[in-house]
């Protein structure tokens, strides 16, 4: 299991755009992918799941990867990530 | 916010015409349109399919969010639309979608649009909802439907909150020696009277302490920020956050405890908009006396490090540093350079630094950095580099509102490139152009009127400062005077600061003589606290005496100013002084003069106010 936390800086939090962007980007990935925000944690691979976090600015969350190819998970999202500029 | 709120009868279509992507958009949009939402159809659609064209909102599970956040929206909309056939809407999953929700937002409405879209998918999420929606007969069916699961959530919330008892604080002071520590502990000591849990993080000058942890910052029912200084907020994102000064946790426990139990309290919610409501709460005055709090909590420890350098420079001899001079020696030349050359050649930029972050956040840390410099290099000394701060930061939250429409594509090169750029080209050009000039005059003509002092002016202000000093042991009006003699060190003036410990250092032990010699005059508590004013007096922590201020404040604090006034008052006629801003007895022996006479100011401030309240206090029974 590996696990990397975010602080989300973009001004408009995890949105639509960037929900679709992170769960495109690990859906095709065998390992399960958690997200952890204040508390609950959804499935990554969900776009409503990611969404109903209501994550916004300033916000720390925690992305959580099981499975074989869980390193390629969080290089796929520290991607995303930076493409859309939503973290450091 | 409910959904019910932005989604009406009239923003319903159960049927939606057409099977096509394009069909559903247009249907819906007129739906919005004549509902009156919106003020440019056409602008909507547009914005609407252009945000298509960037990635499908068809989110799978049968669902699609289409959205849009532009000027042509009057007010926040949802608009919810139904195919019971479906519609190819090119989603994620492949599959046809069947319920819309259109959302419509005006710009610069941020915070509505990701708690819209974040309610929206907790009730989609499931699948029940799903169903029943798909299933509605009549508009009002689709409103009950999503009342019932939005308020079952609200529901589960308050139920899980009513049960727990638990709360957490924080608390920071200026110094973090003494009301930070106090603070927790009138709080937990309170909060145990009252069967309350609690938790109390401090965060102090050597870090913060007992830190809250993520767990216990979701487990809490609210949280109680009792500071004068900038503390980590973000973290308390959606909570209750009382914010309060220090003082306060000192005094109120109680009433701060039983807020927060009720949580009675606005939700904290982080970035920019929070930090305006935050400090329109706060009056205007106590909002800059935080900011002026966060510089020179942090330009203290430059000062204190680098005067006492200097100061053990000067013992090997006044000239010591100064290589044409007979008596040069080579370390106290390092000493001098490392304590005055850099140490406090830092001070000034560090206060306004900070200063401009306490306002504008990071963003306002290079911009103030920069003015403060130039405010010290520039001649404005200490005064120019609280203009520089408070210019930089404010300069910076204008430029975050000026830029506050640019598309989100563009947000990444605010911080890295607008931000910085503009705020130290504009903060440098006003400093340099506006500020500097005036304020140099300003602050030559301070120090100057300062060390021309005569006699009996000298000891008049000393006497002035001693009284600031005690008048509230470590609240404003002795900040303000602490400040006024640290500023001055920057200046060259030395006396001022001498007079500021001397007087700071009676109230602790005053109050420590008065509790050893008058035994009868306090109960046994208290003479076990005397005992440790007279640590927290040798060491200049003026604060050690507030507890006994605080209780008895009509006798204890005309006697602690009257002793503070006499200390001061003699440090001035004694000649004495300055250089390092903290230490007490410990920097007593570097101090320019007869250090023994400086001593001898201190203790009879200290007689005094422990005469008066020897006087003044009745004997317990």
């Amino acid at each position: 299991m590996v696990e990397k936390m975010y602080t989300i800086t973009s001004e408009a939090g995890l949105h639509a755009r960037p929900c679709t962007a992170l769960v495109s980007a690990v859906t095709p990935l065998k390992s399960e992918v958690a997200l952890e925000y204040n508390g609950k944690q959804v499935n990554l691979k969900s776009i409503m799941g990611v969404m109903s976090l209501g994550v916004s600015k300033g916000a720390t969350v925690k992305v959580i990867a099981t499975g074989d190819d869980e390193e390629q998970v969080i290089s796929k999202i520290d991607e995303v990530m930076i493409k859309e500029e939503l973290a450091v | 916010m409910k959904i019910t709120k932005l989604l009406t009868k009239d923003t319903i279509r159960l049927s939606i015409k057409g099977q096509k992507k394009l069909d559903a958009i247009e249907d819906l949009v007129d739906v919005l349109d004549s509902a009156g939402i919106l003020s440019d159809r056409h602008e909507f659609k547009e914005a609407i399919l252009k945000r298509e064209e960037s990635s499908t909102t068809g989110i799978g599970e049968g669902i699609a969010i289409p959205h849009a956040k532009t000027t042509a929206v009057k007010k926040p909309a949802i608009a919810f639309g139904r195919s019971v056939a479906g519609v190819d809407y090119e989603s994620l999953d492949g599959q046809p979608a069947h319920l819309f929700f259109m959302i419509a937002a005006p710009e610069g409405a941020n915070n509505t649009h990701l708690e819209a879209l974040s309610r929206l998918s907790s009730i989609l999420m499931n699948e029940e909802a799903r169903k029943q929606l798909l299933e509605a007969k009549t508009e009002q069916d689709i409103l009950n439907i999503i009342d019932s699961y939005d308020e079952e959530d609200e529901a589960e919330d308050e139920s899980m909150e009513g049960k727990k008892n638990f709360i957490i604080a924080v608390t920071a002071c200026p110094t973090g020696i003494a009301h930070t520590y106090m603070a927790a502990d009138s709080l937990k000591a309170k909060a145990a009277e009252m069967g309350v849990d609690i938790k109390v993080e401090t965060n102090g000058s050597s870090g913060a302490k007992n830190v809250l942890t993520q767990q216990e910052i979701e487990e809490a029912v609210a949280v109680i920020v009792a500071a004068d200084t900038k503390v980590e907020m973000n973290r308390f994102n959606g909570k209750h956050v009382i914010e309060t000064a220090v003082a306060d946790g000192i005094r109120k426990p109680q009433a701060l405890i039983e807020k927060a139990l009720k949580q009675d309290a606005p939700i904290y919610k982080g970035n920019e908009s929070s930090e305006k409501e935050s400090t329109e709460k706060r009056s205007v005055g106590a909002a800059i006396y935080k900011h002026l709090m966060n510089g020179v909590s942090n330009m203290l420890p430059f000062v204190v490090g680098g005067g006492i350098l200097i100061a053990i420079s000067f013992m090997f001899g006044i000239n010591a540093s100064d290589p044409n001079d007979p008596s040069y020696n080579a370390f106290a030349a390092a000493l001098n350079t490392i304590g005055g050359g850099n140490a406090f050649g830092l001070m000034i930029p560090v206060l306004a630094g900070f200063i401009a972050m306490s306002i504008a956040d990071r963003p306002g840390f290079a911009p103030g950095m920069v003015g403060g410099l130039l405010a010290a290099t520039g001649g404005a000394g200490f005064l120019g580099g609280l203009v520089a701060g408070f210019l930089a930061g404010y300069l910076v939250v204008g430029l975050k509102k000026a830029f506050m429409g640019l598309p989100a594509s563009l947000e990444g090169i605010k911080t890295i490139l607008i931000y910085p750029l503009l705020g130290i080209a504009f903060t440098g050009l006003i400093m340099l152009y506006v500020v500097n000039g005036p304020v140099g005059a300003l602050n030559t003509g301070i120090s100057e009127w300062l060390s021309g002092l005569g006699t009996g002016n000298a000891v008049l202000l000393g006497i002035v400062l001693g009284l600031m000093m005690s008048f509230d042991m470590g609240g404003p009006i002795n900040k303000a005077a602490y400040v006024f003699g640290t500023g001055l060190l920057a200046n060259g003036v030395y006396e001022p600061m001498a007079a500021i410990m001397a007087a700071g250092m009676v109230p602790p032990l005053g109050i420590a003589i008065a509790t050893t010699i008058f035994r009868r005059k306090f109960n046994k508590q208290d003479r076990e606290a005397g005992k440790v004013n007279y640590i927290m007096g040798l060491s200049f922590i003026t604060e050690g005496a507030i507890p006994f201020a605080a209780a008895d404040p009509i006798r204890v604090i005309p006697s602690v100013m009257a002793g503070s006034a006499v200390a001061g008052g003699l440090s001035m006629l004694f000649g004495i002084s300055l250089r390092a801003p903290h230490g007490g007895v410990f920097v007593m022996p570097l101090v320019d003069g007869n250090w023994l006479l400086y001593l001898l100011a201190v203790v009879i401030g200290a007689v005094v106010s422990a005469l008066l309240l020897g006087i003044l206090k009745k004997p317990v029974q």
